[in-house]
């Protein structure tokens, strides 16, 4: 059992200092544009991951005007007290505290205190580019596999030093070919295992998907969904040994795990091309819920599931589906902001679970 | 800041170049070497100066060395056939404090990584391999840092001092997954340089 008893934010974004305290399961947060409602959430994203679900740089979390920020959580977790502390200096070091103790790797904390976030942009891992879907699946396996996280960090240093050297390679017009097989040959390790990895974990992955899109959308179209990757044919180290030419011309690596996608079908159309606007949503929503899913499975408990401006999105008996069974069917601990405040009570009241209801007021 | 003498912030502006050193602290070090005698102070500037243009480098093993072969490569009583290498000068004394390890050094001056723009040429390779060549050396162990840039140059090296016959090995990892040499502690530093692992041979 995961649960977020209260947060204070200090300096994030639109709070100056503000504390919250959630006293039921399913929290209903309502305010008008502009209040602060997805900042709320991605407070409690950040948590979980030491970083912001939107921004890139930490200086766009830190309130306008002044320096430095704090998020304080205070968990349950498995029956024990747990204490999360953020702290952003003035100088823009981060510390990451759990229990008074400061991690040494933020990484150690990644997927000791899961959670899921549908946000209204998400539709971009079903339509925008293949970074998308790649970071999409990183996230669920580095919650659930530390030495996937630590692999897929070095993979990404050692590319960075492969493209650096082919680049100078070509600018002094001399190859070092000791050195470049040697990069490439680490290159490969990580690259072998991260393509291994991603693949036992789509084969439980996809039937999972496509059985939460049939129960969101209620409906039986013909989705399909495959992953791709050069690593299908060969392994990584033949892959770089042919690309060598390419990769010197273009002074970048060409081949490997970092070229990924998932490839979505609806009755054997490209998904993004053929779907229309609800079907693309359910699809988000059913990879999200397998994404929960399957983290649930790992952890043994339920990551915290935060749904931001999700009415938006559905209609309402896809809506309703979703809501009924996440909230009443297990026991996970739900965020879910709306502008409207009739819609909002309306709905759980409906589904008959118990509440809380939080307002955020208008500046 | 504004300071009263032109001197004292000429003096402050050199402190302040120090790292970990502040204008606060620059400030509070150069008093304090006001209230000395002159003659101290003398000294302790000419120490300085005379430390850095003094000072030489091995032309062996390229660690700090009073004359042009340092005291490490000229001990009769050390075992010469054997090279510890080394990323820099402050993983010497690390290694050195724990009174472990009796045989050479030899100081790369860095490790490859082709992102910060060091390849195997800024740093000082070509002469290790020269030297186990010319040496017939028996054995070398790779005291890195155990991270991505550490194994490159371990691998590189390898590669190169293949077609001779000198075993190679690295230090234990007891020192914690990217952790810096420098800060292990002795104890642990001592161990892993007793129980050296041969070098994992997937690079071939
Ligand atoms: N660094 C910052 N400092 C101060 N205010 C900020 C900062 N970043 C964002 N804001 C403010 O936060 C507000 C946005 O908050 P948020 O996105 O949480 O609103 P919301 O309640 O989710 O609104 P909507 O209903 O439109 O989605 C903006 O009005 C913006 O001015
Ligand atoms: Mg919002
Ligand atoms: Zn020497």
């Amino acid at each position: 059992m995961l649960t977020l008893q209260s947060i204070i934010l200090t300096q994030f974004r639109n709070y100056v200092t503000k504390q919250f305290s959630f006293t039921e399961k399913i929290v209903g947060i309502y305010g008008s544009n502009g209040t602060g409602k997805t900042n709320l959430l991605d407070a409690i994203y950040y948590l979980s991951f030491t970083k912001s679900y939107f921004a890139r740089t930490d200086a766009q979390n830190v309130h306008h005007g002044l320096s430095g920020l704090r998020i304080e959580g205070h968990y349950e977790i498995m029956n024990e007290e747990a204490d999360l502390i953020c702290i952003l200096r003035e100088n823009n070091k981060k510390e990451f505290n759990i229990n008074g103790e400061a991690y040494k790797k933020f990484s150690e904390h990644i997927g000791n205190y899961p959670c899921v976030m549908i946000a209204p942009d998400d539709v971009a891992l079903i339509s925008g580019n293949s970074e998308e879907r790649r970071k999409f699946i990183d996230t669920i396996l580095s919650q659930i596999d530390t030495k996937y996280l630590r692999t897929l960090i070095d993979y990404t240093k050692l590319l960075q030093q492969r493209n650096s050297f082919l680049k100078q390679a070509t600018e002094q017009g001399f190859c070092d070919d000791t050195l470049l097989n040697i990069l490439s040959e680490q290159l490969s390790e990580k690259g072998d295992f991260i393509f291994n990895e991603r693949k036992k974990f789509i084969q439980h992955f996809i039937p999972l998907t496509i059985q939460y899109y049939q129960t969101i959308s209620g409906n039986q179209d013909h989705i399909t969904v495959h992953y791709e990757s050069q690593l299908q044919q060969s392994e990584m180290k033949q892959l770089l040994a042919q690309s060598k030419h390419k990769d010197l011309q273009v002074q970048r690596t060409n081949v490997g795990i970092h070229k990924d996608d998932l490839l979505f079908q609806l009755n054997n159309a490209v998904f993004k091309n053929e779907a229309s606007q609800g079907q693309r949503k359910s699809l988000l929503f059913a990879l999200k819920m397998a994404e929960w899913r399957t983290l649930k499975k790992n952890k043994g408990f339920a990551p915290i599931l935060l749904l931001d401006d999700v009415f938006e999105k559905l209609d309402e008996k896809r809506m309703f589906n979703l809501l009924h069974w996440v909230c009443k069917e297990d026991d996970a601990q739900v965020f879910i902001t709306d502008t409207h405040q009739k819609r909002l009570a309306d709905t759980l009241q409906t589904i008959g679970v118990k509440h809380q209801l939080i307002h955020l007021e208008d500046k | 800041m504004q300071l009263p003498s032109t001197l004292l912030e000429n003096a402050v502006a050199q402190f302040s170049k120090l790292p970990g050193i502040g204008k606060k602290t620059a400030l509070r070090l150069v008093l304090h070497l006001l209230k000395q005698d002159v003659n101290e102070v003398k000294f302790f500037g000419e120490t300085i100066s005379k430390m850095r243009s003094e000072i030489k480098f091995c032309n062996r093993c390229h660690n700090i060395s009073d004359g042009d072969i340092c005291s490490t490569c000229s001990n009769s009583m050390r075992n010469q056939n054997l090279i510890c290498v080394v990323e820099n000068i402050r993983d010497v004394i690390a290694i050195e404090n724990t009174q472990q390890f009796n045989g050479t050094y030899h100081v790369l001056g860095g490790i490859i990584s082709p992102l910060d723009g060091i390849g195997p040429d800024q740093l000082n390779i070509e002469t290790l391999i020269q030297r186990i060549q010319k040496e017939e050396t028996q054995e070398i162990i790779f005291a890195l840092n155990p991270n991505i840039q550490g194994d490159t140059t371990i691998y590189y090296i390898q590669k190169k001092i293949a077609p001779f016959h000198c075993k190679v090995t690295t230090i234990a990892r007891g020192i914690a997954f990217g952790g810096e040499l420098e800060y292990a502690d002795e104890m642990t530093l001592a161990r892993s340089l007793t129980n050296r692992l041969p070098v994992q041979q997937y690079v071939q």
